[in-house]
């Protein structure tokens, strides 16, 4: 017997624009709808200010070449990681992966940020299994040890995907008289109110009783390859990922972007767990299963196709012309709401915030760890497209027959702590840096908040969001999509604010620099100054272009991973660590190159 | 002999995931190549069994696979002489189909390795090593959790590769094997991730090279032999 | 000090989901047409505990189950001495 949550927050406003009191169905619905994860209260009004390209479907969209276009997003599975830690990173993988799909997209990788108070096993393990299972490469990621995410560790996961531009695919219905097939594995009890419970601290029973939700990699593999052969087969006219909130978050996003409404059969759905009421199965945040638009006519081969590679499949839902969203269990009404009410959820006021003079920062350090052995139990070669592999920074893909892209995921909790603003900042700007290291051009961002509460500190959310604003904006790189975790916080305590950014760029050549032997530099400055940002960016620009290989990190001192990766390939790397500021404008330079910025001779590798 | 061309067909089982890079590198080297599914027929001069997790590797690595309806047609093959690679996960099905004898377990440190190592050629005279120089020493990839060889029938064993060091607990440092006819292998390490150096090595190249042009050879040999009979 | 025997079976617990189970029920049903049901992937510790009784061996081993060889969040055990 499901318990029912009825502190939900936004009752009065829901009763209001119903003009009545709600049912016990549509307060379920709402709950999970209006919750933080689904309905981004307190944080769509900042992220509407944010410069942006591509942006509004299942994920993020930038073209790459003449003929294809990469999808790229980041998301956050921190409080199920917290709880279950194994398969709370399993399912994060495969939850930001079927985004990627959705666009009709190809996965072709995955990083993952992770803020551990230590190398929490569970969660390295989740991600192994998962990613390795479904074929993605996993080609790199950033580990942050520190105490102030024992009870709140922080796992966010990006994929990144390649499609040809004729097979891009609208997140959303497109007429009345379409139908929406449900396909992929059985529907349980799975996370029930897990959106609602990622919208709460983790304080407490409340925590554990609910549904773990276990990840099915099989089957998720499975459902990348028979949704790939209905894009092939130009059968999916749109197409949405089951998360968080399931068949109703679906069905009703893929309609009401389009004013649109939906009549849903719910006992189509095949269920794993039988006497599921209706309402659950509404919800329910079953794994591995995608929603796909399509006219009447093609829905048999879709079904076809899903069944052939021993997946579940049947049409779920009719597109109608009313906007009304009506789910049907057996012909009886379980909820009839207007499909826009339920994604217009209640809007917090978002706060202005006028930046004030970067502050001296002090050094708050993470642990340094060689992260060989973190990545060496990814697959980061499957596909045969990774041109760097992990540990020399920046990953670099390429699409066979075509030009590279870069892949940087990166964040500065430790500035969070002192100055949301400009750790935001900080950290786009370093993002920068490191793709041009690599010799790649930055096309656009992907960006995941992860902050404590809003509701007792909404200075620091408005700060943050205010920096990356400022920042896109002077470096010109737009923001392509987004997630958003609120509420990690345990007991009250909450966790810095870490803003966490996936950067894409693209490459050209392929010839990307390699470290070699001689002499290596220190170049730039210790300390930062805004003016000299893009002086510094043209210089790593050149240099990198010349072949030289250019190491831009937050904290050199922490360089374990890359003098472990070079004495695999039989160098060895004797540095005397440049001493600078948290915030600084240095970057280190293998082999003598002319340049502008001061120069300083720190070590060799021979 | 129907086909002049060396013909390679890549079987997809539920659950793979190198089946591309494999039909990369045989298109790389010059081979007609498909993907055949679990219900259809071999017809071809060189079958890979590619890398991944067929049927999530849920039960016993490669257990479901090897018992699906093309094994049938993958013992006959083997029967009339045609070639086969296993890759991985595709080694791991032809040791639960006992076409390779052996068993793949857990590696000794319990977790999953990615790196390239240095392998050991130590037999030149199968279809797919007459390319290596025997005892050269060359660099392919690994990818797996449970590929720590066990020598069970010394007699039907014959090493192939051996890795150069210890890399997970395998018994002689063996990665992979063939049958006594030859025309079978197995071996860990995946050579279709060294087809390019901007990826990987080139080594692997010389796989699948050797396989090609020993079926060429074949077909040219063949090919005389009917001409001479017909008094050409 | 005597030696007491046990094997310690590992299931998921009835809440949480099993695919690799379930995965294998349906190859079962389906390919080897056996009417298989309720297919639970667990797995079986067996082990032997040096105690003073059976009583304290028994405290012994729960106590290795809740600190180390089950998680407790997502499965339960069942203890068999033998």
């Amino acid at each position: 017997m499901q318990r029912l949550v009825y502190n939900m927050k936004y009752i009065d406003i829901l009763e209001r624009k119903l003009g009545r009191k709600a049912t016990k169905a549509e307060i379920e619905a709402f709950t999970v709808m209006w919750s933080e994860h689904c309905g981004y209260s307190h944080t769509k009004g900042y992220i509407r200010q944010l410069p942006r390209v591509g942006f509004g479907g299942n994920a993020g969209i930038v073209p790459l070449d003449d003929y294809h276009f990469i999808a790229f997003k980041v998301e956050s599975h921190n409080h199920p990681s917290a709880v279950e830690p194994f398969n709370g990173a399993a399912t994060g993988v495969g939850g930001i992966i079927r985004d990627i799909l959705a666009m009709g997209a190809r996965p072709t990788a995955v990083l993952d940020s992770l803020h551990m108070d230590k190398i929490t096993e569970g969660i390295i393990d989740g991600i192994s299994d998962y990613g390795n299972s479904i074929g993605v490469p996993t080609v790199g990621g950033e580990l942050r040890i520190s105490n102030y995410y024992k009870y709140n560790p922080l796992v966010n996961v990006m994929a990144v995907g390649i499609g040809k531009n004729e097979h891009l695919i609208p997140s959303m219905a497109k007429r009345a008289g379409q139908v929406i097939v449900i396909f992929g594995g059985a529907t349980g009890r799975d996370g029930i109110h897990g959106a609602s419970f990622a919208s709460e601290d983790l304080t407490g029973e409340k925590a554990t009783k609910l549904s773990i939700q276990v990840g099915d990699p099989f089957a998720e593999k499975m459902l990348i390859e028979a949704f790939l052969e209905m894009v092939e087969e130009g059968l999916v006219e749109g197409a949405q990922d089951l998360g968080a909130g399931g068949v109703l978050s679906a069905t009703s996003e893929l309609v009401a972007k389009a004013d649109l409404g939906a009549v849903v059969h719910l006992e189509r759905i095949a269920l794993r767990e039988p006497d599921m009421n209706p309402v659950e199965i509404l919800i329910s945040e079953s794994q591995e299963r995608m929603a796909v638009v399509t006219s009447p006519e093609k829905a048999d081969r879709v079904i076809e196709i899903a069944r052939k590679h021993l997946l579940f499949a049947d049409i779920a839902a009719e597109v109608t012309k009313t906007g009304q969203y009506v789910a049907k269990y057996n012909g009886k009404t379980v909820i009839d709401v207007p499909a826009k009410l339920l994604e217009e959820s209640p809007e917090e006021s978002i706060y202005d915030y006028t930046p004030s003079e970067m502050p001296k920062f002090s050094w708050i350090k993470f642990k340094d760890i060689d992260a060989h052995e973190v990545f060496e139990r990814y697959d980061y070669m499957v596909g045969t497209d990774t041109v760097v592999k992990p540990g020399y920074g920046p990953a670099v893909m390429r699409v066979k027959g075509s030009c590279g892209y870069s892949l940087v995921i990166h964040s500065r909790a430790d500035l969070g702590f002192q100055d949301p603003y400009w750790a935001a900042y900080i950290t786009l700007l370093e993002s920068v840096r490191k793709t041009l290291a690599v010799g790649a051009r930055p096309l656009a961002i992907t960006d995941g908040i992860n902050y404590a509460d809003p509701d007792v500190e909404p200075e620091g959310l408005a700060a943050q969001m205010m920096g990356l604003k400022n920042a896109c904006e002077f470096s010109n790189v737009p923001v392509a999509s987004g997630n958003a975790s609120l509420y990690n916080t345990y007991k009250g305590k909450g966790i810095p604010p870490t803003l966490v950014i996936g950067m894409i760029g693209k490459l050209e050549d392929l010839n990307v620099p390699r470290p070699k032997k001689g002499p290596v530099y220190a170049l730039g400055f210790k300390d930062f100054e805004l003016e000299r940002e893009k002086i510094l960016w043209n210089e790593i620009e050149r240099i990198a272009k010349s072949g030289h290989f250019v190491v831009s990190m937050h904290d050199f001192s922490t360089m374990s991973t890359l003098k472990s990766e070079l004495q695999n390939v039989g160098l060895e790397m004797k540095l005397k660590i440049p001493k600078c500021e948290p915030a600084h404008q240095l970057v280190v330079v293998f082999g003598d190159v002319e340049t502008k910025l001061p120069k300083e001779l720190i070590g060799y590798v021979r | 002999m129907t086909r002049s061309f060396p013909k390679a067909q890549v079987v997809v089982y539920p659950g793979s995931n190198c089946d591309r890079d494999a039909l990369w590198a045989l298109k790389y080297v010059g081979f007609d190549a498909e993907f055949i599914g679990i219900h259809d027929h071999i017809d071809a001069d060189l079958v890979i069994l590619p890398g991944g997790f067929s049927y999530g590797d849920y039960l016993r690595v490669g257990a479901v696979a090897a018992r699906e309806p093309i094994a049938s047609e993958i013992k006959d093959f083997v029967n009339r002489g045609g070639l086969v690679i296993g890759i991985c996960n595709g080694f791991q099905i032809l040791i639960e189909m006992r076409l390779l004898s052996g068993a793949l377990l857990q590696n000794s440190t319990g977790k999953f390795i990615c790196k390239v190592v240095e392998l050991e050629v130590s037999d030149i005279t199968t279809p797919f090593t007459n390319y290596f120089i025997k005892g050269e020493r060359i660099l392919l990839p690994i990818a797996h959790g449970f590929g720590r060889y066990v020598k069970t029938d010394e007699l039907k064993t014959n090493v192939v590769f051996r890795y150069t060091e210890d890399v997970n607990g395998s018994d002689e440092f063996i990665a992979g094997v063939s049958n006594n006819d030859k025309n079978v292998i197995g071996l860990m390490p995946h050579p279709e991730r060294s087809i390019e150096r901007l990826i990987c090595s080139d080594d692997g190249l010389r796989v699948f090279l050797s396989a090609f042009n020993y079926i060429k050879l074949k077909k040219t040999q063949e090919d005389q032999k009917a001409n001479a009979k017909v008094g050409v | 000090m005597p030696k007491y025997q046990f094997v310690i079976d590992i299931q998921y617990k009835s809440n949480v989901r099993d695919p690799r189970g379930e995965m294998i029920k349906r190859v079962l049903n389906d390919e080897y047409r056996i009417p298989a049901s309720n297919l639970r992937l667990g797995k079986s510790i067996h082990l032997e505990i040096d105690a003073e009784s059976m009583e304290e061996a028994l405290k012994l081993v729960d106590k290795a189950c809740e600190k180390l060889l089950v998680n407790t969040v997502t499965e339960t055990y069942e203890v068999r001495k033998i």
